[in-house]
């Protein structure tokens, strides 16, 4: 009787469970969510490595002459910086192939062994990839070996969208992710791919901001809208931003695509926002308004109809007087004649 | 028969036109810029924001020019609606533009060397050149260093109620200015206003 019903609770246990995992099973091929108890778990393992990797680690390592300061001088982990970030709730041999890096020195095998990021986002990686190789950095030859997912996306650090939230923060991270080679020759020249007319000399890069010359403000650009608005193909609204990067030729150049009441913006550096849009204070785009002012864009439709209609009220008054004062002169002129 | 008197030396004169052509051109580029719409026939968004930069520079120097000008000449005594009976003289030309005008009643007040405007007038251009101007021109220079306004204010960028100032205080000079270009018709005859502002020279 007692066994029966362990039996029974036993499969009332593992029906319930079932039901509570099977949506995250399903995910399949996609990294699925990580419980409390297992962050709390890989947080109190990852202290072990930032025993060393981190700024309080180098300046007080846990043996003495490791010189981790000269070692360890290019790393910016961080536990403050890795905790909050996509792939912080992680252990960090979860990618760093586990037994090589629990031991120091390092096993030299463990460099070869990251954990490629399909490995966990297959489904992610298929839709992208075309994309990917569509984009200009995939379709230069000298380039594209050394040109990963990596490269932009910062494994430690990274934050998606729509967790940041905050649009100048957005901004900062993904243009930095840009930026980081072209406005800085030295890590530009560890990617560039020898010029056509010169081979053996790396390609110069090109100043970014002279560059974009014509586009005025141009610094209050960058920190207000990031490169991918204009160098990445538009998508559906709700669908993730293409990682198509579009050369010269194909890239945005036209300042109403986001100066103008139908602003592109709202489906890119805003997706994530959009459904916070409140129409706050009447006016349009108002989720942009919280950040930007963007000419064109940010505009109120009834402080717009009240100036349009004294406009027309005055331009009207004016005709109308004008119509009288005619009316009347021929009039008078007409009493005169008629008084001789 | 007539007679004529010589109201407005040349730098009133040419300070009036370049006046005129700059904030027309404000007016076309900053109405391209806050309608700016791919389906509206206006001035292309960057080519606006390029002459509505330039211009805007240029009205805020000839502005400096001819607050210094009104100054040393003396001529801003011009804008100061005299009293006695200011309120007085208002209802009258008040009621000459509403009436009067129409039975083809003489002018209520006689233009002089020393009375150029009428009461009307003279707080009308003052409201409109010392009070709305300066507010002008002010919001556009920090619309043109943004870094200058608060970075946020109520939950929104700082830059908008710059942005609305700048704005409205457009939409008033354009009212003023549809009114002013009218009442410039109400001379002796429908053109020997715009004739003064040209030869300087005013007939009775
Ligand atoms: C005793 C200090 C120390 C500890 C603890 C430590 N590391 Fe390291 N690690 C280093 C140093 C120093 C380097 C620089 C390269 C070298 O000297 O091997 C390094 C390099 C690395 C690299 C770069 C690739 C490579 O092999 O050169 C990775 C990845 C890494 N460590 C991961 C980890 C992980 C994961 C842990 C925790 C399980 C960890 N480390 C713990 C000192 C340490
Ligand atoms: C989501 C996977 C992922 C996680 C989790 C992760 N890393 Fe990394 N890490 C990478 C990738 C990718 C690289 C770049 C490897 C390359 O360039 O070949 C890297 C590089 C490194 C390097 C060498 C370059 C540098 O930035 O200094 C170190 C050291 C390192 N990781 C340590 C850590 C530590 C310590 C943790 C845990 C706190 C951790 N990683 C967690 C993916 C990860
Ligand atoms: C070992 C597994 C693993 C690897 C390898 C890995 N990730 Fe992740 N990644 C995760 C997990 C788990 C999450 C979700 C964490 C959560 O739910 O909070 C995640 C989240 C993300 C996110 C946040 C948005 C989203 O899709 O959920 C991005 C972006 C991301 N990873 C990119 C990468 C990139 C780029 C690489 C390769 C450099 C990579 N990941 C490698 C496990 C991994
Ligand atoms: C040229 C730089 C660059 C490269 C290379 C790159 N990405 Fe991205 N990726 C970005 C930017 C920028 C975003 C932010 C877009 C957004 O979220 O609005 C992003 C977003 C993402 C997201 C999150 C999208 C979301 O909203 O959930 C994932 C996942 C991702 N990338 C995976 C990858 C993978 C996998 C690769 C390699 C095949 C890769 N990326 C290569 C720049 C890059
Ligand atoms: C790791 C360095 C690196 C990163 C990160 C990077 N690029 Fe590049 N990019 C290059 C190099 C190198 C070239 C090739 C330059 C050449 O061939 O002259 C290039 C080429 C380009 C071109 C093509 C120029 C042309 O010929 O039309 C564009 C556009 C571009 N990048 C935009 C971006 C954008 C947008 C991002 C961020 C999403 C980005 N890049 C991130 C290194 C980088
Ligand atoms: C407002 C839209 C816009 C933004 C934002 C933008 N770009 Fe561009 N970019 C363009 C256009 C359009 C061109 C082509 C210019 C031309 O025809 O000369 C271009 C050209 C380029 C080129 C090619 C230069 C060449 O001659 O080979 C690179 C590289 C580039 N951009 C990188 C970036 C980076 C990095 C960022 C972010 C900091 C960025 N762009 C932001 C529109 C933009
Ligand atoms: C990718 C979207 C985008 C494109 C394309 C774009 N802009 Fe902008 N622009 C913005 C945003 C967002 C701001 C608001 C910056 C802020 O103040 O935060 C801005 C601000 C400005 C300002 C500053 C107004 C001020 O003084 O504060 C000017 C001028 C401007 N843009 C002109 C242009 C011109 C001209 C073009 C076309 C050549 C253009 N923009 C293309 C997004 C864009
Ligand atoms: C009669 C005069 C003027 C009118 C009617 C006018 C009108 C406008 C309008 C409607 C806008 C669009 C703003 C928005 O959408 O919110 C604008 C933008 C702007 N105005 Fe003016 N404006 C005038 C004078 C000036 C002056 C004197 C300056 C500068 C000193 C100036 C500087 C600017 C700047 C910097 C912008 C932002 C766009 C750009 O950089 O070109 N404006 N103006």
């Amino acid at each position: 009787m007692f066994a029966y019903w362990r039996q029974g609770f036993t499969v009332l246990v593992l029906v319930l469970a079932g039901s509570v995992w099977a949506p995250a099973s399903r995910a399949g091929t996609e990294a699925a969510p990580i419980d409390t108890a297992t962050i709390e778990k890989n947080r109190k393992a990852n202290e072990a490595c930032f025993a060393c990797h981190s700024a309080a680690g180098i300046k007080n390592p846990p043996k003495a002459d490791l010189d981790l300061a000269n070692k360890l001088k290019d790393s910016r982990l961080e536990p403050a910086l890795f905790n909050p970030a996509d792939h912080g709730v992680m252990d960090c041999r979860q990618c760093h192939a586990g037994n090589h890096y629990d031991p120091y020195p390092h096993a030299e095998v463990g460099k070869n062994e990251t954990a490629p990021c399909t490995e966990c986002h297959a489904a992610k990686v298929m839709r992208l990839e075309p994309q990917f190789n569509a984009s200009v950095h995939a379709k230069n030859e000298g380039l594209k070996e050394k040109f990963t997912c990596n490269t932009c996306h910062n494994a430690h650090e990274n934050i998606v969208a729509l967790r940041l939230k905050d649009p100048h923060k957005i901004v900062a991270q993904d243009n930095h992710g840009c930026l980081e080679c072209h406005n800085s020759d030295l890590t530009f020249a560890k990617f560039a791919p020898d010029g056509e007319k010169t081979p053996g000399v790396k390609r110069k890069r090109p100043d970014i901001d002279t560059i974009h010359d014509w586009l005025p403000n141009t610094k209050l650009h960058w920190n207000a809208v990031r490169c991918v608005e204009c160098h990445t193909p538009e998508v559906a609204a709700k669908k993730m931003l293409s990682h198509e990067i579009l050369d010269k030729e194909k890239a945005e150049k036209k300042c109403v695509t986001c100066h103008s009441a139908n602003s592109t913006l709202k489906v890119r550096l805003y997706r994530h926002m959009a459904k916070d849009e409140q129409q706050r204070l009447g006016f349009t785009n108002s989720v942009i308004l919280s950040n930007s002012y963007v000419i064109g864009a940010t505009r109120h439709p009834v402080l717009d109809g009240i100036v349009i209609g004294l406009v027309i009220l005055t331009l009207a008054g004016m005709l109308a007087h004008g119509a009288i004062r005619i009316v009347a002169a021929l009039r008078r002129k007409g009493n005169k004649e008629q008084a001789k | 028969m007539s007679e004529r008197i010589y109201l407005l030396p040349l730098w009133i004169r040419v300070w009036h036109w370049t006046n005129v052509l700059l904030i027309i051109t404000l007016v076309v580029t900053g109405i391209s810029l806050h309608f700016a719409d791919p389906k509206l026939p206006l001035v292309e968004f960057s080519l606006a924001a390029r002459i509505h930069d330039i211009a805007g520079f240029s009205l805020v120097a000839v502005y400096g020019l001819f607050v210094i000008a009104n100054i040393v000449s003396g001529n801003w005594w011009q804008y100061v609606p005299k009293p006695p009976g200011v309120l007085e003289r208002c209802k009258v030309q008040g009621k000459w533009y509403l009436w009067g005008i129409f039975k083809g009643e003489p002018h209520p007040y006689r233009v002089s060397e020393e009375q150029n405007f009428n009461a009307l007038q003279a707080i009308s251009y003052w409201v409109i050149m010392y009070m709305i101007m300066p507010v002008m021109l002010l919001s556009g220079l920090i619309f043109q260093f943004p870094q200058l306004a608060p970075d946020r204010l109520f939950g929104f960028d700082g830059l908008l109620p710059v942005a609305i100032v700048h704005y409205l205080t457009g939409a008033a000079i354009v009212l003023f200015m549809i009114a002013h270009i009218y009442l410039g018709t109400t001379g002796k005859t429908a053109t020997s206003m715009f004739g003064t502002m040209i030869t300087g020279w005013h007939e009775h």
